[in-house]
């Protein structure tokens, strides 16, 4: 396929690693983020942190959305499930995300209409074939899919849907990242930014990892050679000296970002004062609730949740993982008591968090490299 | 396509590149992915689209063009 064969070349993935390997200064180490739950994924199904030098050592973000969700979150939404007229709909991960005591699955076994869509849009065509129901979305997601939770909200409205409403849990991605460079246990050299979340908001919202902390940020694609080659501009920022927010994902990133996207969120959605990351705590004005316009759509409004604060298992290790101070294998039910199919942790559940990453790519060539 | 396919599409925020197939009702499109699969996509946020466009489509929506 166009823009995704010629960025898998093997070839011209070998003169990059060739490239950055030249870039590198002896005897220095580099901690470099993806933010990206997308980044992660990839880097560890195409082998990525392999073919890199040791001196480059590539550290995951926050930017999974399931990965992100407090437990809370999911009883307020294992408690809307349960009234006996709702249909509870959400994507294929919330599914399997441990709440103080159930999953979502396990309500559906125990009795709650719970259905997996592929988009809100799914979930409004539920709402208008069963209108003696009531519809919620369970919404998730970064500002990439907020765009498309805001258009259903606005078509639901236009429609006068009345029986379909969302349990908003959409988050932003620069809060948490500011919150990280804050935090004294953490000393990263540069940033792979999230090249679809800038697809919406643009590469301006950045600006401030430079200007406030000296760190290169490099907006990147997600094929193999979209992250190698962004490993290289980082890196020759770094050697020449400088800070920037660069550009790699030139092909689908416009500077100022989707006005439109953008202008659809702001109709729909305003920030929250506060809201709790799993693993980070509570982080000022991270996240969207619905506005007053379309508060006739909040699921929250409409029925009792407990909205109880519960704190993530002893054994969990997903704030460290999260937050890149650890890796996955050093928590220590990774991969024994945490697997993808009986998770403790979010970020053994979706293929963007690091830990099911690891486990489903990453693990083989560490072993390998034990014998 | 599913977790152990090119990419996850269950938890909606993967972004995948699909081209313009048709244009449909105002607003919408018929898209075509990698595997050549169908999928109605919501084009309003990126139009005007015409068929062989390639877009990035997220939980069914187009977010930008390629």
């Amino acid at each position: 396929m166009k823009f995704v064969d010629e960025f898998r070349d093997a070839q011209l993935g070998r003169v990059l690693t060739a490239e950055i390997l030249a870039a590198v200064e002896p005897g220095h180490h580099y901690k470099v983020m993806e933010v990206c739950g997308g980044h992660t994924h990839s880097i560890y199904k195409y082998g990525l942190a392999d073919v890199l030098p040791e001196e480059v050592e590539l550290v995951h973000g926050p930017g999974c959305p399931v990965c992100v969700i407090p437990m809370g979150r999911i009883d307020d939404g294992i408690a809307i499930s349960r009234h006996e007229r709702v249909i509870f709909a959400c994507f294929g991960d919330m599914m399997r995300v441990p709440g103080s005591e159930y999953t979502l699955l396990e309500a559906k076994a125990q009795g709650s209409d719970i259905r997996m869509v592929y988009s809100p849009l799914d979930a409004l065509r539920i709402a208008r074939e069963n209108p003696d129901r009531e519809v919620v979305f369970f919404a998730i997601g970064f500002e990439t899919t907020a765009p498309s939770t805001a258009l259903t909200l606005k078509r639901a409205k236009q429609e006068g849907i009345a029986n379909f409403s969302c349990v908003c849990n959409h988050v932003t991605i620069v809060p948490p990242l500011r919150a990280l460079l804050e935090s004294p246990d953490l000393r990263l050299d540069g940033f792979i930014g999230p090249g679809h979340v800038c697809t919406v908001v643009g590469a301006r919202p950045f600006n401030f990892i430079p200007a406030d902390y000296g760190k290169p940020v490099v907006i990147s694609g997600f094929e193999p050679l979209d992250i190698l080659q962004s490993v290289l501009m980082i890196l020759r920022q770094l050697g020449e000296g400088r800070c920037a927010v660069e550009n790699q994902y030139t092909r689908v990133v416009p500077q100022e970002g989707n006005l439109r996207a953008l202008e659809v969120l702001a109709e729909v959605f305003e920030l929250r004062p506060h809201f709790e990351w799993r693993g980070l705590g509570f982080i000022s004005n991270s996240a969207l609730k619905l506005n007053d316009a379309y508060a006739d759509f909040d699921a929250e409004l409409r029925f009792e949740t407990p909205g109880v604060r519960v704190a993530d298992p002893k054994a969990c290790q997903c704030g460290e993982v999260l937050k890149g101070v650890i890796k996955p294998w050093e928590c220590k039910v990774f991969g024994t008591a945490c697997t993808p199919e009986h998770a403790i942790g979010t970020c053994m559940v979706s293929p963007e968090g690091a830990c099911a990453a690891y486990y489903n790519f990453g693990r083989f060539s560490r072993e390998r490299a034990a014998v | 396509m599913s977790c152990s396919d090119e990419h996850c599409i269950t938890c909606g925020d993967q972004g995948i590149p699909m081209r313009v197939e048709s244009v449909s009702d105002p607003g919408e499109a018929t898209c075509l992915d990698r595997d050549e699969q169908e999928h109605t996509v919501i084009t309003e946020l990126v139009e005007p689209v015409n068929p062989g466009d390639e877009v990035l489509v997220h939980a069914g929506v187009a977010i930008g063009r390629i």
